[in-house]
């Protein structure tokens, strides 16, 4: 039996399904205490003063804690990413203001009580003395020379400053047909998980340790994070990942809190959880960039060069790797596309708005809008149709590995195979028939394509972004197993998946496997969850040890049944010689023979049934090109995407009427649920386009602070999803698998865009920002007009 | 403190509240029945979804006093004893929810959409769950979960 490749059900459903899936808030530990925070309700500021007294009097207070007297118990938090690393800059991130808050939602300090509500009524008598500073929440803004300053120590508010691409851009314009200038803006929406942060930190004052539970994705990063900034030894933290309720790259650690809940439980000696309620959540930004962008393209729709200058707002800096993001919006041009010349300038900007926090896309998202964007404003520049225009462009199958202009080293694909799929699923030709007849009527309907390539299983050297994961797989007694990872799970069932590939390589039922996940006192040192790294490198290495533990099973097993070791095979959860079933043993009974009949029949062997493996996929390469590029993936999904809309040009509304993604993610491990992140992941690009943005007043103070103001889609906004697969495997991984759940923002969001820009044709619209809610449309239809 | 008492997934039970608490913090810290979750407190995501006497109600937006005599149901009331609801079991074989986080006012929706209407369209349950919301999986597999356990109700009278 084979089951990778079949749609096994998730391994934790009747624990979620009963309501037993044990979340960090469901966890209540004797003498708990509850923590909440005193925030910055101004962006800019010097604090004067930090009052406590009538906060500590209040009922149940144990603790107020301010940034200067955290700043005596703990040291600064160490950075996910360091800005350093990259050749940008560093500020010092605390996990409570010290003498200056440099957005609105910063924490100031923090009360800690016997319960939530009293603690929330104490942080409230907390009086907090501000000397504003002027605040710049513009990233264009905070460039100038004369822009308020959010660090004293920086000469600018440049977090970083790099140049990307290769090839010779101002010749291949001035040779091109075609020349399209434009600025596009991506509006600062985020990742909203159902779940919010939380922590639950207990410090053992008789051993002097400390246990974290926590809604996290990067356990060992964490208690390394912590480590430094606590001054523990790593040894004396466990980090344990509590079921985590979604997380979207937004619990990969680097957040104040999570020092901060940890130093109060250390000053007070209870422990203390902290729960992000859903206004603190919002505060978290997944993406706001403009992008300044040139493109050239010859007559028969070639495009020979794109230039673009990008300015990302980070917002103030934090130890979070959000701030990175922006540079893979950058690397990621021009993303599928034979374009020969490209040329990125970045600029991520530090700026009064709460900081960015990693999401789903990590900024190739912002790529992948921008790049879709320019092929449709090329295509309509020449009259040409958008899908021809990217069948022109692509890499053809038979050019990988295929070596970008910034760099990236694409493993596989077939991209206008993709194409192929999604315009069949479409119906492309009638739909165009049917788009001029409703023209005719005065309707406006729009088919927007988009292109998505996702570079996956990222390594950044030097920093926690790891591109291998390690796994160990232990046999009991009984020959049950438990399957041990680094990778962890927010939702997606990759310890499902794990355990398929397991079942394969071990060949033991699927029944037998346990996967243990997000424990750092028992899982091997690993990296959790980001990049699409699940069954890339937690996948490859539970084969590995897997293997492993077969071969030491098939040894004894075959010394039991009387035949040498290649005359046998494990499967099903017996050991049986080849083309004779009948003659078996179990495997139950061979681990116990390991375990028991250590100087008998199993003395051939080591006596453990256990391994431990790290896999590393290949195709990664950090040694500079002659041009400085490096090579971060081993693997690159990709998809395509079709959306329809009908666009209300009275009222600016936008229905989604139609909506197709092709996908290749290459060998597909658990086809349900690759499909379902892919689901959610477009649905996430579908609100980044029309409904979702954080906005704040003039002051940097968040308005759209609750779903109520920042608008989730509903079911009912949605079409009927439609999924083609198809598969062209990777080089470069264990089963040719590609990374999963990642892609579907940017390429949902720039089909929608471009969608609506064709529903608007006849008034010449041209769409230059998301998310588009139909105030924006009318603005876009009266600008058109006006021209 | 005021005494309520209640039947909470068919047992009756007796708690003391302060008459400010929220239905969901009565549920989660003095019936400690976590599988009922908190998302938002502005009633918008459904995650804290219960049923009173029936009705699907967001219990982060009443009172746990207001509970006084209720047949309340949580998703920890879903199964009996011999194992899981159609429902539930149709979420699992369809792939219905990924994190969970969401699972509560999914389920309990589906459960009372079922009883008012055994055969309800695509449309019908989208209605239903409309003010339910989930990030994990943008919809689809819901929707195709409570079809296939309306279309297996109806095979099994």
């Amino acid at each position: 039996m084979t089951a990778i490749g079949t749609s096994v059900r998730k391994a934790d459903g009747e624990v979620l399904l009963t309501g037993r899936g044990r979340f960090v808030d469901d966890y209540v530990l004797p003498g708990m205490m509850h923590a909440a925070i005193v925030r910055s309700d101004v962006a800019h500021a010097r604090i004067t003063g930090i009052d406590t007294s009538e906060a500590e009097r209040a009922p149940g207070v144990e603790l107020v804690l301010t940034g200067e007297r955290a700043a005596r118990h703990s040291g600064p938090i160490p950075h996910f990413i360091d800005p350093a690393a990259r050749g940008g800059r560093r500020a010092e991130v605390r996990c409570l203001a010290v003498d200056k808050v440099v957005h609105a939602g910063q924490a100031v300090a923090a009360v800690v009580a016997r319960t939530r509500r009293e603690a929330e009524a104490a942080a409230g008598l907390v009086r907090v003395g501000y000397e504003r500073l002027p605040h710049v929440l513009d990233a264009d803004a905070a460039l100038r020379p004369d822009a308020p300053r959010l660090y004293d120590d920086w000469p600018d508010n440049v977090i970083l400053h790099n140049h990307y691409g290769t090839g010779d851009v101002d010749a291949a314009l001035e040779t091109a047909d075609l020349v399209v200038t434009e600025t596009i803006r991506i509006g600062r929406s985020t990742t909203a998980p159902m779940e919010p942060r939380g922590y639950l930190a207990s410090w053992d004052r008789f051993d002097e340790s400390l246990t974290v539970h926590g809604s996290v994705q990067n356990p060992h990063q964490l208690r390394w994070m912590l480590a430094r900034s606590l001054g523990l030894d790593e040894t004396r933290i466990r980090v344990v990942t509590a079921r985590v309720g979604g997380s979207f790259g937004l619990k990969m650690q680097g957040h104040p809190e999570e020092t901060l809940i940890c130093l109060l439980s250390r000053l007070t000696g209870a422990p203390v959880k902290w729960i992000e309620d859903r206004r603190e959540c919002f505060l978290s930004g997944a993406r706001e960039q403009v992008h300044r962008v040139t493109v050239g393209a010859m007559r028969d729709g070639r495009i020979v060069a794109v230039r673009d200058r990008i300015v990302a707002n980070a917002g103030a800096v934090t130890a979070q790797p959000g701030w990175a993001m922006p540079n893979m919006s950058a690397t990621t041009l021009a993303s599928g596309y034979l374009v020969p010349n490209v040329e990125a300038e970045l600029h991520v900007v530090a700026t009064n708005k709460p900081p960015l926090n990693a999401a789903r896309g990590f900024g190739k998202d912002g790529a992948h809008f921008v790049m879709e964007r320019v092929v449709d404003l090329v295509a309509r520049g020449l009259g040409a149709d958008p899908a021809r225009v990217r069948r022109v462009n692509f890499v053809p199958p038979d050019r990988f590995p295929f070596r970008t202009a910034t760099g990236l080293n694409i493993d596989s694909g077939d991209f206008p195979g993709l194409l192929d799929k999604a315009l069949k699923a479409l119906d492309y030709d009638a739909l165009r028939d049917r788009q001029r007849e409703l023209r005719s009527l005065g309707r406006h309907l729009g088919i927007g394509l988009a292109f998505e390539l996702t570079p996956e299983s990222a390594d950044g050297p030097g920093t926690f972004v790891s591109g291998f994961d390690v796994t160990t797989v232990r046999m009991n007694m009984s020959g049950g197993v438990t399957v041990l990872t680094g990778v962890t799970s927010p939702g997606g069932g990759n310890d499902t998946a794990i355990a398929q590939i397991v079942c394969d390589e071990l060949g033991v039922p699927l029944s037998w496997i346990q996967v243990v996940q997000g424990d750092t006192d028992r899982c091997p040192s690993g990296f959790g969850n980001f990049s699409g790294r699940g069954m890339v490198v937690g996948g490859g290495s539970a084969a590995l040890a897997a293997r492993d533990v077969r071969a030491k099973i098939a040894t004894v097993g075959a010394r039991m049944l009387g035949v040498s070791p290649d005359e046998v095979e494990v499967t099903g959860g017996v050991v049986r010689v080849s083309g004779e079933p009948d003659r078996s043993v179990p495997v139950p009974d061979v681990a116990a023979a390991v375990l028991t009949r250590a100087f008998a029949v199993a003395s051939e062997v080591e006596p453990v049934l256990e391994a431990t493996r790290a896999f590393k996929p290949g195709n990664i390469n950090h040694v500079p090109d002659e041009r400085g590029r490096i090579q971060p993936y081993p693997t690159y999904s990709n998809c395509l995407h079709a959306a329809v809309v009908e666009v209300d040009a009275d009222t600016g509304l936008t229905e989604l009427v139609d909506f197709v993604m092709a996908h290749d993610c290459g060998v597909v491990i658990n086809p349900a649920l690759v499909e379902g992140q892919a689901h959610g992941a477009i649905v996430m690009g579908l609100g980044a386009a029309l409904t979702e943005e954080l906005v704040y007043d003039d002051e940097g103070r968040l308005l759209s602070d609750r779903f109520k103001s920042y608008l989730l889609p509903r079911a009912g906004d949605l079409p009927k999803v439609r999924l083609e697969h198809q598969v062209t495997p990777s080089p470069f991984t264990m089963y040719g698998n590609k990374g999963a759940g990642e892609a579907g923002v940017g390429g949902a969001q720039a089909a929608v865009a471009n969608a609506i820009e064709d529903a608007l044709a006849p008034f010449g619209v041209t769409v230059t920002q998301v998310p588009l809610p139909a105030p924006v449309v009318l603005d876009l239809i009266e600008r058109a007009r006006s021209k | 403190m005021t005494r309520v008492n209640l039947t909470v997934n068919g047992r009756a039970r007796e708690i003391d509240v302060e008459t400010s608490k929220l239905l969901v913090h009565a549920i989660r810290e003095d019936l400690g029945l976590t599988g009922t979750h908190v998302g938002c407190l502005t009633g918008d995501c459904g995650a804290c979804t219960v049923r009173v006497d029936g009705a699907t109600v967001k219990s982060c937006s009443v009172l746990a006093v207001g509970a006084e005599g209720a047949d309340l149901t949580t998703i920890e009331g879903l199964a009996g004893e011999d194992g899981l609801h159609p429902v539930q079991r149709a979420f699992w074989d369809e792939f219905g929810f990924q994190c969970g986080y969401c699972l509560p006012g999914m389920l309990l929706t589906a459960c009372e959409l079922l009883e008012d209407d055994p055969d309800p369209d695509d449309d019908a349950i989208v209605e239903a769950i409309n003010g339910n919301l989930c990030r994990c999986t943008g919809y689809a597999a819901i929707v195709r979960s409570i079809r296939c356990a309306a279309d297996r109700m109806k095979d099994t009278p």
